[in-house]
């Protein structure tokens, strides 16, 4: 059966290369593949270790493929407006299929998504891996940090709920300290001067849309980085010499 | 950048070749409409009606309030309070972070659950992170002793009502 | 520059040998150019499966939390009534339990931008591409800086009453004190004297944003005031 679905000509359509059994076919999946080709064909073996990266940036990665595919999910039962938004999270507890799952889901994939990305944060600082080449990508790294971040809080609110309420009013209200553009800022993210309807609706835009195309956004040129900077680096050790000597 | 035989002898601007020129009006003017539309996004974001609550209320007669009342009004976060020889109204929004007061009528204070700020019923800071002490709001009182509060109008501290 | 080494061209009879690159190696080349004699893997099967195997574990385990663990949801939200205490979600609350010591402007603009700008000019600033061990230069010098640092900055917090960051910075001084002339110690200490001025900061700053995080997820109640998680009041 498997191997008539392989000969068939729609499979063959799809992918051209045969099962891999030889390093040229084992390459092929690799390079012929759009996603898998953010990978070289080969890579240094010390790098598949455990103590190389902790796999952490790997759980950040896999917590935010989770939240996208949850997150979807969620939207479909979701209004942006009051008081209908706590209702819709009341029917995903109570009355919707699996919809508390899916809720618990999304909730705890956030808190790893920030855990994880933090803890990888600092795995990459102890490994000195933000020296050149790769200062670019730590700085898209902290960018990705804070879009975490803002994601995580943007969708704190959306529930409605007390926790909801309260804990974006003192948020918000601390941007109001910052000097001078502090009020502006607040006024434009809560689309008024205190949390009301328009805050939810900008939340959830800023949620579901503008942050999540930034993240995947950024998240890309920090994938292809790693590549193009030569790879994850590991212990400061991995690198024998962090400058090639100048004499020959 | 240019090579030398696309200089043009321009009198304004020696040196500038017709390459350049071109080139800096074309990035001026991407500048230009750059920062234009982000103005005008910026404003569109920028709500011109909003759907608030009122901030005038009737907080009852000034015989209501012997010296020592406090009175909350939930709905319009703030205190109506008698003391000082007439009314004066308190804003019960922490100027810490936002969150709602609460007064504690046993201890006379008034007291923030969130970072632990605590005022007295002047509106004073007693402790904690607040910064400010308490806005006192407008009261005014009509012939007949009412009064009304308008929470958006922010008064000078200690400037009693009296009806 | 020197001339190239002559080069012989052997062709292999090996099926599995994997071809090696010859390369001129100029200082500023780039970094994919190692020196040293390095193993090289097929990226199909042994990493694509490991990611496999990844994604699966991560999603298994984040399936189980969802299962036996229910968000929360609290009545719905009510601008009159503050709860108490108002807590904002736990990577927010070693903010939180910042503004309570200082003002929030302080609290929650200064110190956050702070770390944030810090944070991204780490690979931009020298220090952290050439310090070595702390004490690796003798250190008479770096030892006085230490101290008046740390007295600095202990007075400064202590201040404002923030003990739980200035009792860090006293430990990790004491760490850092420690540390000098480790390179003779036994195992723990001639660790900690490889480590350089970079990873003490990183450190010290980890110790507090984590203390302060515990501090408001568990030991603040009502009032913000300190309790001990255990007493249920939370
Ligand atoms: C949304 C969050 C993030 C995701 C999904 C993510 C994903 C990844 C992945 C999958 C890797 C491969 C190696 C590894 O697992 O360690 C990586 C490497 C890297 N990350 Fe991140 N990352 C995130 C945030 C950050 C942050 C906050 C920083 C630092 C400020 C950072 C800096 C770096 C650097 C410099 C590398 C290259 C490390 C090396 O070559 O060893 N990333 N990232
Ligand atoms: S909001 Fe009242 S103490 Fe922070």
């Amino acid at each position: 059966m498997a191997d008539w679905l392989r000969g068939s000509a729609v499979y063959r359509s799809i992918v051209r290369h045969g099962t891999a059994d030889t390093n040229r076919n084992r390459s092929l999946v690799i390079f012929e593949n759009l996603f898998l080709h953010v990978h070289p064909v080969k890579v240094r073996e010390k790098t598949l270790r455990f103590s190389h990266t902790y796999w952490l940036g790997g759980v950040t990665l896999v917590s935010s493929l989770v939240l996208i595919a949850t997150g979807i999910l969620l939207m479909f039962y979701y209004h942006p407006s009051v008081p209908q938004a706590y209702r819709d999270m009341k029917e995903l507890n109570y009355v919707v299929d699996n919809g508390l799952f899916l809720r618990n889901l999304h909730r705890w994939a956030a808190h790893l998504m920030v855990f994880g990305a933090f803890l990888h944060m600092l795995r990459v600082f102890y490994h000195r891996a933000y020296r050149p080449p790769r200062q670019f990508n730590w700085v898209v790294g902290i960018i990705l940090l804070i879009l975490t971040l803002f994601l995580s809080y943007t969708g704190y609110l959306l529930p409605w709920d007390q926790l909801a309420f309260w804990g974006v009013s003192v948020g918000t209200n601390m941007a109001k300290e910052a000097p001078l553009v502090g009020e502006g800022i607040r006024f434009l993210l809560l689309g008024g001067n205190v949390v009301s309807e328009n805050a939810l609706l900008r939340f959830y835009v800023l949620h579901c849309v503008v942050l999540p195309v930034a993240l995947l956004l950024f998240l890309s040129v920090h994938i292809w980085r790693i590549r193009k900077d030569g790879g994850v680096q590991g212990p400061p050790s991995d690198v024998d010499d962090p400058r090639p000597e100048e004499s020959a | 950048m240019s090579e030398e035989s696309e200089r043009s002898p321009n009198p304004g601007a020696p040196g500038t070749s017709r390459r350049d020129f071109l080139t800096q009006i074309g990035g001026g003017a991407c500048a230009v409409a750059g920062v234009g539309s982000l103005v005008v996004t910026l404003d569109y974001l920028k709500p011109k009606v909003l759907f608030e609550p009122p901030t005038v209320f009737r907080a009852g007669s000034a015989v209501d309030y012997p010296e020592g009342t406090v009175r909350f009004n939930r709905e319009q976060r703030a205190y109506v309070i008698g003391g000082g020889g007439g009314v004066f109204a308190l804003s019960a929004v922490c100027t810490h972070l936002g969150c709602i007061t609460r007064y504690l009528s046993d201890e006379k204070a008034i007291a923030c659950p969130c970072h632990g700020s605590r005022f007295d019923l002047e509106g004073n800071v007693v402790h904690g992170p607040a910064p400010r002490p308490l806005p006192w709001l407008e009261v005014t009182a009509d012939a007949a002793g009412n009064l009304v509060v308008d929470s958006s109008i922010i008064i000078p501290h200690g400037k009693v009502t009296r009806a | 520059m020197s001339p190239s080494p002559e080069l012989h061209v052997v062709e292999s009879t090996d099926p599995l040998a994997v071809p090696r690159r010859v390369a001129l190696v100029r200082p500023d080349t780039r970094p994919t150019v190692r020196r040293g004699d390095e193993r090289y893997v097929m990226t199909f099967p042994h990493l694509i499966v490991r990611e496999v195997i990844l994604f699966q574990a991560v999603v298994i385990a984040l399936s189980l939390a969802a299962i036996v663990f229910d968000a929360p949801l609290e009545g719905i939200a009510n601008p009159i009534e503050t709860p108490n205490p108002a807590k904002a979600p736990w990577y927010f609350l070693g903010l939180q339990e910042l503004l309570h010591y200082f003002p929030p402007i302080v609290a929650g603009v200064l110190l956050p931008g702070l770390v944030v700008l810090l944070l991204a000019v780490i690979p931009y600033a020298r220090i952290n591409l050439t310090a070595g061990p702390l004490w690796a230069s003798g250190g008479k010098r770096t030892a006085l800086a230490l101290a008046a640092v740390t007295a600095a900055l202990f007075a400064l917090f202590a201040v404002f009453g923030c003990w739980p960051i200035a009792v860090p910075t006293l430990l990790t001084a004491a760490a850092m004190f420690a540390a000098r002339g480790g390179a003779r110690g036994g195992r723990l200490r001639r660790a900690l004297a490889q480590v350089t001025l970079p990873e003490w900061i990183m450190t010290w700053f980890v110790v507090i944003a984590t203390l302060l995080t515990v501090i408001g997820t568990f030991f603040r109640g009502p009032g913000w005031a300190f309790v001990w998680p255990w007493s249920g009041a939370i």
